[in-house]
């Protein structure tokens, strides 16, 4: 994958090393939870709340993205991971807001609710985190 | 739920791996052998669990939740220490220490959910449980990296 890229590029782009290693850890763990959880939901009761259960669906796969692309070296899973983290930043502030003012909507049952809370609020303190984590590690972005 | 020999061997298993390691990591030493011998411990746990619940199934005792998800639980806890060893170990720094002490207090809230699929406690899922531990964890972790 990065055979076309600069030497330079390739030692000193990668995010996954000190905090970032941990990071993605706790990203693989969630992005594990919540496709496990998805999956049983929507194998044992897609019925009762489609919405919902698509919506743990989406956030198994941003997770899933997020992961993958932090873990990855190079400009472009830089961007990838970016995207993947914000989408996740608006998940979580956009579902949480939602069920909070319309409860019927959204049951307590996906990741997002609540602004997480049935995970402890790490699925809020997450993306920041990695948004922090992907500022600090912004250089790559700036060689051409 | 129920807590049985099990939840509370897999309690004390987990938590001690998981202090093993934070403490490791708070004097900044890489992943050594006592802290991946502190994981290894964990999956050893895991197995002899395992070896014991396709016994105890065997014998008659019914899982009282679905069956299904109880394996899927014990097959990804048991596959959690072989993936924290594998990242701990790609980089040796003391960062490393924090992934393997993640692992403990991971498969401790993944037991509990066993324990509640096994005995047939209907519960919102270990949701909660495993948002504050990873809570503290990532915080005790990060409260550190700022220092350094």
């Amino acid at each position: 994958m990065s055979t076309n890229q600069p030497a330079v590029a390739r030692t000193q782009d990668t995010k996954a090393t000190g905090p970032g290693r941990l990071l993605i850890a706790v990203y693989g763990i969630f992005a594990l939870a919540a496709t496990a959880r998805a999956g049983f939901q929507i194998i044992s009761k897609f019925s009762e709340a489609p919405v919902a259960y698509l919506l743990s669906a989406v956030a198994a796969v941003v997770y899933i993205a997020a992961t993958i692309s932090l873990a990855r070296k190079g400009p472009f899973w830089y961007k990838a991971a970016a995207v993947a983290v914000c989408i996740e930043l608006l998940g979580v502030l956009i579902v949480g807001a939602l069920s909070i003012f319309d409860v019927r909507a959204f049951p307590q049952d996906t990741v997002w609710s609540q602004f997480g809370r049935g995970y402890g609020f790490v699925p809020l303190l997450l993306p920041i985190l990695g948004l922090i984590w992907l500022y600090r590690h912004r250089k790559p972005m700036e060689q051409p | 739920m129920t807590v049985d020999g099990w939840f509370t061997a897999a309690l004390v298993v987990g938590l001690v791996s998981s202090a093993i390691c934070v403490i490791a990591a708070l004097l900044k030493k890489g992943p050594n052998d006592v802290t991946l011998l502190a994981v290894a411990a964990v999956e050893v746990f895991l197995l002899c669990y395992l070896v014991a619940s396709i016994v105890r199934t065997a014998t008659g005792t019914a899982i009282a939740g679905a069956p299904w998800e109880f394996w899927a639980y014990l097959i990804t806890a048991i596959s959690l220490p072989v993936a924290g060893f594998y990242w701990a170990i790609l980089e040796r720094s003391f960062w490393s220490n924090y992934v393997l002490a993640a692992v403990g207090v991971t498969v401790v809230v993944m037991m509990a959910r066993m324990a509640q699929i096994w005995y047939g406690v209907a519960a919102p899922g270990p949701g909660a449980a495993l948002g504050t531990a990873l809570g503290t964890a990532l915080g005790t972790a990060l409260g550190t990296g700022r220092g350094q």
